[in-house]
């Protein structure tokens, strides 16, 4: 009987719909249960750290890791998910590139706290409560884990073997990664296991050679033509710069791209990498025109950032917040 | 007092603990809940199109 593969899931600072991603793979789960055994699924089943701790250092064959690097135990869980498995995936655009809970690199984690516990209009906190790392209530001690100064990606803490990219992923690369393994057949170390080519490849939507942007607009001034390319209505789309293999599942939906399954191969900074393909698909005789076109667009930083702002190589917010914005 | 914590809770979006306090005869003297996340969405939507809002939050939970 050969001996069955092990398998371990470790979420971190994440939403858990990576996890409710690989239960969407249906009865596909039987199969992976014929060929490996869970040693850890801390969300799913019992599992705590002590039973990670006590998994000899490369005895999961593949780790998959989803949820950004957030606080110091998502450091601590990194390093052991590393240590313990033979195969480390970034599993989820959070793991990948910080995700969504990245888009709070635009502000400090001071920042965050204060808006969290001081000014949200929903809080009530006249004296200024705070969590506290270390707490004495008159029973004992309680702890909290130590928010890092913002969020990472999987890569930036621990080495990192395959990318399994998408928010969340999809059950068809899932199962493909699962077979690749239950082969033998894993490809070259750093490979994100999805499309080769970018989304615009596998858009439904009549565009022509180009694009050609004349204009942004937001969704509630276009008169939204459904078989027509999203940019070249004026309407934001990340497509260009996107990877594929998600069959361009919003745009299917009616909902232009966000950039969930990151960056196509050979780019480190997806947001640099989408200013400029949606600049150089502006249509403008002048650099005036160019500039007055792009200044139509109305969160440059939060459209190519959305999913990839860990990764960004311009770095994090450091200084004063200025205003609520 | 004897503390037993349980971390992470199962089968919970989102990471919660529990600290339970037993007493001298074993019994609960006091259990606290605790949330270790801090993830910022109420700040970092601030500033965002309202129509992308309704894409940014389902990612609070997955589930």
């Amino acid at each position: 009987m050969p001996e069955k593969f092990k398998f371990a899931f470790m979420p971190s600072g994440s939403c858990g719909g990576c996890e409710i991603a690989v239960v969407d793979i249906d009865e596909v789960i039987l199969k992976v249960a014929e060929l490996a055994d869970i040693v850890y699924w801390p969300t799913a089943l019992d599992f705590k750290d002590k039973d990670l701790e006590a998994i000899p250092d490369g005895g999961i064959t593949v780790g998959f890791f989803n949820g950004a690097v957030r606080n110091d135990h998502d450091v601590h869980h990194a390093k052991l998910m590393r240590q313990k498995s033979q195969v480390l995936v970034a599993f989820g655009a959070c793991a990948q590139m910080g995700g969504i809970p990245s888009l709070g690199n635009f502000w400090t984690t001071e920042d965050l706290a204060h808006r969290m516990y001081d000014t949200v209009p929903s809080v009530v906190n006249p004296e200024g409560t705070r969590p506290q790392l270390k707490y004495d209530v008159p029973e004992g001690e309680l702890t909290l884990p130590r928010a890092m100064d913002r969020t990472y990606a999987l890569d930036q803490v621990v080495n990192v073997d395959y990318y399994l990219p998408g928010c969340p992923p999809q059950p068809k690369w899932i199962i493909a990664a699962v077979e690749a393994v239950a082969k033998g057949e894993l490809p070259p170390k750093g490979t994100v296991i999805a499309g080769t080519k970018a989304v615009c490849d596998e858009c439904p939507r009549e565009r022509t050679e180009e694009k050609q942007v004349t204009a942004f607009k937001r969704i509630h001034l276009v008169e939204n033509d459904p078989k027509k390319c999203f940019l070249e209505q004026g309407i934001m789309c990340c497509g260009p710069a996107t990877r594929d293999g998600c069959e361009a599942a919003c745009i299917v939906a009616g909902q232009a791209c966000r950039g969930c399954f990151g960056p196509t191969d050979n780019v480190n900074d997806m947001g640099a990498k989408l200013a400029s393909a949606i600049a150089s698909i502006v249509v403008a005789d002048t650099r005036d025109e160019a500039d007055r076109i792009l200044s139509q667009l109305d969160d440059p930083a939060g459209y190519f950032y959305r999913f990839g702002l860990a990764r960004s190589m311009l770095g994090v917010q450091r200084g004063e917040l200025k205003g609520d914005k | 007092m004897k503390k037993i914590e349980i971390d992470p809770i199962s089968r919970l979006e989102g990471h919660g603990k529990i600290a339970i306090f037993l007493d001298d005869a074993g019994d609960v003297a006091n259990a606290y809940l605790q949330i270790p996340e801090l993830r910022g969405f109420e700040q970092f939507c601030v500033g965002r199109p309202v129509e992308e809002v309704p894409r940014i939050v389902p990612r609070i939970c997955g589930v």
